[in-house]
């Protein structure tokens, strides 16, 4: 339909009226019957086409959108599903913090304690001693006067720390264990680190009790 | 194919262009004025991408504060102007009737360019926003949307008030934008001026901004010109139309997902990122579509409308492919936050001033009622734009994937990346030359025009003379 003649470009020609234009093109939206069976290639490519993007959008979708969470920042670390696998920490460092949290009060960051008041934790003998004693003092707490490395402290109590009634701490085993191991190994005292299943096994074994007594912990092994 | 009766008419539609010739004129007045002013700001900020010296003791125009003032200027001034103008007149057209509410559009356009004026000396003076593609500062952000509202009711009376039952793919994509547009900019002025977000939330929103107003503003608009140009002038019905409507669906349901793509890697769930990963391949399907109909455009026949038209839609379809193809992880990671985004702005943004070229040179003689005055001018402007936009974008990609290579290398020095693009970069601003001196010619040509049409005593006596030593 288009002439071969040179196109003024002063001025473009048109070659359709506004109410034509709509109307053809209506009509091909429309859509016409199709009697003469003519087979048209188009809508199927297209239908094949959009579908390929859509499947491979799907894909696309389900493993890098990270569920959908507002947690997960990097779309190729999913979320598991399986059981939960939490890093086990470092017990000095967890013991440390514990220390820090708490002990450090009275204890003091230097394990001294305060002269008369708190017993020391460094060199005391309670601490590089039994472990079964020193688990119970934090696991129930140490109520009354107590002898450390000659001196008797009488005046202040030890709170319990331990998942036990009455606790206002209710600290996990494993921190228990952490922290103690922690003060085993700090300020010079060495004695062997304590296990997260010796202070589990110890708080199944006393069950619910108040504070220990120095004469109690002492008949312990 | 389906045979169209040739057109009787050559002067159809007299009355109804006379209609719309005040507003529609004074919205392309101001739109080629920005044009021009937008041209020359693009050029001194890029001067000073590799020559960081140039103006630096001049507050208001340091590079952070021009960089956002032409990028202000191309979209509110030239893109918003002039894409309303063919918006306004191609619904007019279709509608079959007079363009009415013809005050509106004035007085909406006064205020748009009044509040824009205000708004670029508030960027200068460095009341910034911050945000890409929304850099107006917040005293401003209220008066534009109603400003726009004001232009916008011819169209929609246009719409309402049509002729025949039946719609064309023009009218549904014109008509899309037109209320898009006050939707997303009213909802971010909210959410990110007068009850800002926290935190992150602000960069989410933004991009959605700057995407909406490429993907549902500036795409349709265009694209209802392309629609409308190309069977109009070669006279052959689209082939394939029947489904242009999954093509204008898929644009306006995937392409306002897309600009979560710019934030991966970003502080924001991956999901976001992912999302716009994905619509960016979905939204091929509207270009799929767009290339089956419009395909007519590459066999121009000669006509410079055309011509401008078809590299207007190449350039859209490359940029979507682009955006597609550059989302992805591997890709992102060397091109993100280096020139090549910029590469990829200036090809989608100059897509759509090529189609607004095209429908500019159809649209205004038959506006003004008086043909181009000269064919040299329309060649000038066509070839300086034409090499202008390809080297420009070329430039700045390369610039852009030297810079994103050499980023990831922690053995090259920010000096050595600077010296290695600054060969690209004096390649950009030759380029961003070439386009304001055609832009400057189209701004002549068309107050030669006006003269012309609006003062022919003075010409009419001037050609005497001219017949007279001749």
């Amino acid at each position: 339909m288009s002439s071969p003649s040179p196109v003024d470009p002063r001025v473009e020609k048109t070659a359709l009226t506004d109410e034509g234009l709509i109307s053809v093109h209506d009509n091909v939206a429309a859509g016409k019957s199709d009697a003469g069976g003519h087979y048209r290639m188009l809508p199927l490519v297209l239908l094949f086409v959009f579908s390929g993007l859509i499947i491979f959008a799907v894909t696309y979708l389900n493993r890098y959108s990270g569920h959908f969470r507002g947690n997960i920042f990097d779309e190729r670390q999913l979320p598991s599903n399986g059981p939960v696998v939490v890093a086990k920490a470092d017990p000095l460092v967890l013991g440390k913090k514990q220390y820090g949290l708490a002990c450090v009060t009275c204890h003091m960051p230097n394990g001294l304690g305060l002269p008369g008041i708190y017993p020391p934790l460094a060199g005391s003998e309670w601490v590089a001693g039994s472990d079964e004693r020193l688990i119970r003092i934090v696991l129930h707490g140490l109520k009354g006067p107590v002898t450390v490395k000659g001196i008797v402290y009488g005046t202040a109590a030890m709170p319990a720390f331990g998942q036990v009634p009455g606790s206002g701490y209710n600290w996990s085993d494993e921190k228990i264990a952490a922290v103690l191991t922690y003060i085993r190994q700090e300020w010079g005292n060495t004695a062997a680190p304590i296990s997260t299943e010796r202070v589990a096994e110890l708080r199944a074994k006393a069950g619910s009790r108040k504070e220990w007594v120095e004469a109690e912990l002492r008949q312990l092994p | 194919m389906i045979t169209v009766p040739p057109n009787h008419a050559s002067a159809e539609a007299d009355g109804i262009d006379a209609s719309a010739r005040c507003p529609l004129g004074l919205l392309t007045a101001f739109a080629l004025l920005w044009l021009v002013v937008g041209g020359a700001l693009a050029l001194l900020s890029l001067l000073q991408l590799h020559s960081p010296g140039l103006l630096a003791d001049c507050a208001w125009l340091t590079y952070g504060r021009l960089q956002a003032v032409q990028e202000t200027v191309f979209i509110y001034g030239w893109a918003i102007n002039a894409g309303l103008a063919a918006a306004l007149w191609l619904l007019v057209r279709l509608g079959g009737d007079g363009l009415r509410g013809a005050n509106y559009v004035i007085l909406g356009g006064v205020f748009w360019n009044l509040a824009l004026v205000l708004g670029l000396v508030g960027i200068a003076a460095g009341y910034t926003t911050s945000h890409p593609m929304l850099q107006i500062p917040r005293y401003v952000q209220p008066l534009m949307l109603v400003a726009y509202a004001a232009m916008a009711v011819p169209g929609v009376l246009a719409w309402t008030g049509r002729r025949t039952v039946q719609t064309y793919a023009t009218q549904w994509y014109a008509v899309a934008a037109l209320f898009l547009l006050p939707w997303f900019f009213s909802a971010t002025q909210v959410m990110l001026t007068f009850l800002p977000m926290r935190g992150t939330l602000q960069m989410v929103v933004a991009t959605w901004y700057a995407q909406n107003l490429i993907s549902l503003w500036l795409a349709p608009v265009a694209l209802a010109s392309a629609y409308y140009l190309v069977p109009k002038i070669t006279g052959r019905v689209l082939p394939g139309y029947d489904f242009a409507i999954y093509g204008f669906w898929a644009l306006l349901a995937f392409g306002t997902w897309m600009g979560g793509r710019h934030l991966i890697g970003g502080p924001v769930p991956a999901w976001i990122a992912t999302v716009g990963i994905v619509s960016s391949i979905l939204v091929l399907f509207h270009h799929i579509i767009l290339f089956v109909n419009l395909r007519g455009v590459f066999r121009p026949d000669g006509s410079t409308v055309l011509i401008f038209v078809a590299i207007g839609i190449l350039a859209y379809l490359l940029s979507g492919m682009v955006d597609a193809i550059f989302a992805t992880h591997v890709l992102a990671m060397v091109t993100q936050f280096t020139y090549f985004q910029q590469a990829q702005q200036q090809l989608t943004l100059g897509a759509f001033s090529m189609i607004l070229f095209g429908v500019l040179y159809y649209m205004v003689p038959r506006l003004a009622g008086a043909t181009w005055p000269s064919v040299a001018l329309i060649r000038a402007h066509f070839l300086s734009v034409l090499i202008g936009f390809v080297l420009l974008v070329t430039s700045l990609g390369m610039a852009g994937w030297v810079q994103g290579r050499d980023l990831n290398n922690a053995a090259v020095t920010f000096a050595t990346i600077a010296s290695h693009t600054r060969p690209w970069l004096q390649l950009a601003v030759v380029a961003q030359a070439l386009m304001l001196l055609g832009n400057l010619l189209l701004a002549v040509h068309c107050c030669w025009l006006l003269c012309a049409r609006f003062a022919p005593a003075a010409l009419s006596r001037t050609a005497a003379r001219e017949v007279v030593v001749s």
